[in-house]
């Protein structure tokens, strides 16, 4: 009997040990297996995929309470830069700077991926393996043949006569900015966000932890929400159901129903390209791309982290657990994603990569990437998220104008994060 | 001092509902004990609270009750408990009930065909109205009504409270039906033979003989019914998650959002103790008011 424990013990010894790695979404998670292999190889360890529940908000639902019970995978993915700083202050995420400052990596990531990884105190706690690159894309071959500009709006008076235009001459919804409780995180992330850095309120959160929401900028990014809502030039009824992008992007763009919308690089590929379930013929010379205007002038172009990496900080494998966030941030690992998924490996090396260079819709985003800009996120953000969520569900609902939004949004700020954080 | 037959009976009784107390310690009474102390903290599933929860006092409960959110499930909460706990599923469980009690031709199809919808899971049970529901002109109920000259609809996002409604009579009847057949079972057969020998119509047999005898077994359907109802999360989710906009966002909906969704445990916890209460508050009337033998 002796014999036999010490056998296990040994074996037990010898055996690869396994690191859990949370993944959701079919696309992810063949994305995901691909890589497995080679790093499994590599690190001389076995990989375990777990499997979550393939909505956003569902699998962050899930996998926060699992955080909170202590009984999390070593490794897993943020949905949002603005998840980030809450998984921070919660205590969920253990710090990884100084193996990624060490990383061989490191040296290849655009510098808009190291400010998105890096905290203010110049901690890195999650890595942003991925980056997606946020701006207005519109379908250039229904505004040709309806004799509409494809010209770069000046301004956000320029967008809405535009969208105007488009519901005038083709009877089409113009512009869709994601909005309402059911969108969830994509409400702030893909369409509120990216008006902010053309607003008179250009960065929400500073650097002492108070959040800009009582400013003139806020109000009027509401009040292009409210212009949008009550002229009928954004599809309303699917943002009040559940998963509210599947009936606009994936069966009303494609069809020619809506004919711009907010969205990222991965449009490209999961949402519009040859391999998803309604594609855009021809998608890359059919659906072009604004960079989104500024409220007087000027544009900018989002850059926002995806492949969020961060390892749990109970993890009981932390030094391998880091060893195969680095892995999964190889070159190989991210054109994976990049090919099922459609955002941007946040290394510039990944340039050179045979198949990246195959992208061929994605390969020119990849120059906008240094010229992007970014929203800093502070902790509450998931807080603001929400709260934004909020606000323009009562927009969408039409039970409020810009101030009444904007008022549900700052009161539900304070009332979770007191009244001293907002500014 | 030896104890007497008596008081050994006694405390061996005691024994007997120990295991049973333990469960309800362990899955009732711990976790509601747990939830009524999150209430008063700020609890939550991410931030800074995640990890530094503190007591906050009332503040959940003043914020709750200025929360149009909250208001607005509560009342859709109760015209969903009566629509079809109340009305649809007693009726018809009633109905369904009193109409099987009669030797009628495939009376086992009948019986199957009621009993099923209770028998499916509640999120298959889900997945299964959402085809028939969602889809617009695809939808399967969609198809049935355009073949008398009904308009396609979105059944879901139309009439989204009605769908729930008439979802949840579905599966409910079967409850119904079982509780009232026993209940008329216990009615003794010459009180109706009574009634007839003095000429009493139908009508007159059902509201002055039925009904009254029944009342114990109505009253404790309406118990454990609205109870449950109250209670229901995962059809509804499934089907509809709380929308459009909120129109069917029940209360167990809308704690799971404030909790799940929204991360903040505290405040969630809070509308749970409060419905806590109304829950405990109904029940009292039910058994105390209306005297009924539980």
């Amino acid at each position: 009997m002796v014999a036999a424990i010490s056998g296990a013990v040994v074996s037990s010894c010898t055996s690869a040990q396994t690191i859990r790695v949370a993944e959701h979404r079919p696309a992810r998670i063949d994305a995901l297996n691909k890589s497995i292999p080679s790093v499994e190889k590599q690190l001389g360890i076995s990989i375990e995929v777990v499997e979550y529940p393939a909505p956003e908000r569902d699998y962050m639902s899930k996998l926060l309470t699992e955080l909170g019970a202590g009984n999390a995978p070593d490794l897993f993915t943020a949905n949002f830069d603005s998840d980030v700083a809450d998984l921070v202050s919660a205590g969920y995420l253990a710090p990884i700077t100084a193996e990624v400052k060490a990383w061989d990596g490191y040296a290849h990531l655009f510098d808009v991926a190291k400010k998105l990884s890096t905290r203010a105190n110049g901690e890195i706690y999650a890595l942003d393996s991925m980056l997606g690159v946020e701006q207005i894309y519109f379908r250039r071959d229904l505004l040709d043949k309806a004799g509409i500009s494809t010209a770069q709006p000046t301004s956000w008076k320029d967008l809405l006569d535009r969208a105007r235009e488009i519901k005038k001459k083709t009877g089409k919804y113009g512009l869709l900015l994601p909005a309402g409780i059911s969108w969830g995180g994509g409400a702030f992330n893909e369409g509120f966000a990216l008006f902010v850095p053309g607003s008179k309120t250009p960065q929400i959160a500073n650097d002492d932890g108070t959040l800009n929401l009582n400013g003139e900028g806020v109000r009027d990014i509401l009040g292009l929400y409210r212009s949008l809502i009550d002229e009928d030039l954004m599809p309303i009824e699917p943002l009040l159901g559940p998963e509210p992008w599947v009936i606009p992007k994936y069966t009303m763009f494609p069809a020619g129903d809506l004919i711009a919308t907010t969205c990222g690089t991965w449009c490209y590929i999961y949402d519009w390209g040859k391999d998803s379930k309604n594609p855009v013929p021809d998608v890359i010379k059919n659906v072009g791309t604004w960079a989104v205007p500024g409220m007087a002038g000027g544009s900018s172009v989002t850059v926002s982290g995806r492949n969020i990496w961060a390892v749990n900080a109970k993890s009981a494998h932390l030094v391998l657990a880091k060893k195969v966030l680095l892995a999964l941030s190889s070159v190989n690992a991210t054109v994976a994603y990049a090919q099922l998924l459609g955002n941007i490996p946040a290394r510039k090396d990944a340039a050179d990569n045979r198949d990246f260079q195959a992208l061929t819709e994605l390969v020119p985003v990849l120059k906008n990437v240094e010229n992007g800009t970014f929203l800093k996120s502070a902790p509450g953000f998931s807080v603001v998220s929400e709260g934004v969520a909020r606000a323009t569900e009562a927009l969408l609902r039409k039970q409020t104008d810009a101030v009444g939004a904007q008022a549900i949004l700052v009161k539900y700020v304070k009332d979770l994060l007191g009244d001293k954080v907002v500014k | 001092m030896a104890m007497t037959y008596e008081t050994r009976v006694a405390w061996q009784n005691r024994m007997l509902l120990v295991p049973a107390l333990v469960l309800l310690a362990c899955f009732i009474l711990i976790p509601a004990g747990a939830a009524i102390y999150i209430s008063f903290t700020n609890e939550a599933l991410s931030g800074f609270a995640a990890a530094h929860p503190q007591l906050v006092g009332l503040k959940n409960y003043v914020r709750l009750f200025s929360d149009d959110g909250f208001w607005n499930s509560l009342v859709v909460t109760a015209f969903f408990v009566f629509g079809s706990s109340i009305v649809g599923q007693f009726v018809l469980g009633l109905a369904s009930a009193m109409a099987l009690s009669r030797p009628i031709a495939f009376r086992p199809v009948f019986n199957a065909a009621i009993l099923l919808p209770n028998a499916v899971p509640e999120v298959v049970a889900g997945f299964i109205w959402i085809s028939m529901l969602a889809g617009g002109k695809y939808s399967t109920v969609s198809r049935i009504v355009g073949l008398v000259g009904i308009p396609p609809q979105n059944w879901l996002g139309s009439l989204p409270l009605l769908m729930i409604i008439v979802v949840n009579t579905w599966r409910g009847i079967a409850f119904a039906m079982i509780l009232m057949t026993s209940g008329l079972s216990a009615v003794p057969t010459d009180v109706y033979e009574a009634a007839r020998m003095d000429g009493a119509t139908p009508r007159q047999i059902f509201w002055r003989i039925t009904l009254p005898l029944l009342r114990p077994t109505i009253f404790l359907y309406m118990l454990v019914s609205t109870a449950g109802t109250i209670a229901i999360f995962g059809l509804i989710y499934t089907l509809t998650r709380g929308g459009p906009g909120g129109a069917t966002e029940i209360i167990g909906i809308y704690i799971y959002n404030q909790s799940f969704t929204a991360y903040q445990l505290g405040y969630g916890s809070a509308v749970a103790v409060i419905m806590l209460g109304v829950s405990v508050a109904i029940g009292t009337v039910y058994v105390r008011v209306l005297k009924v033998q539980v």
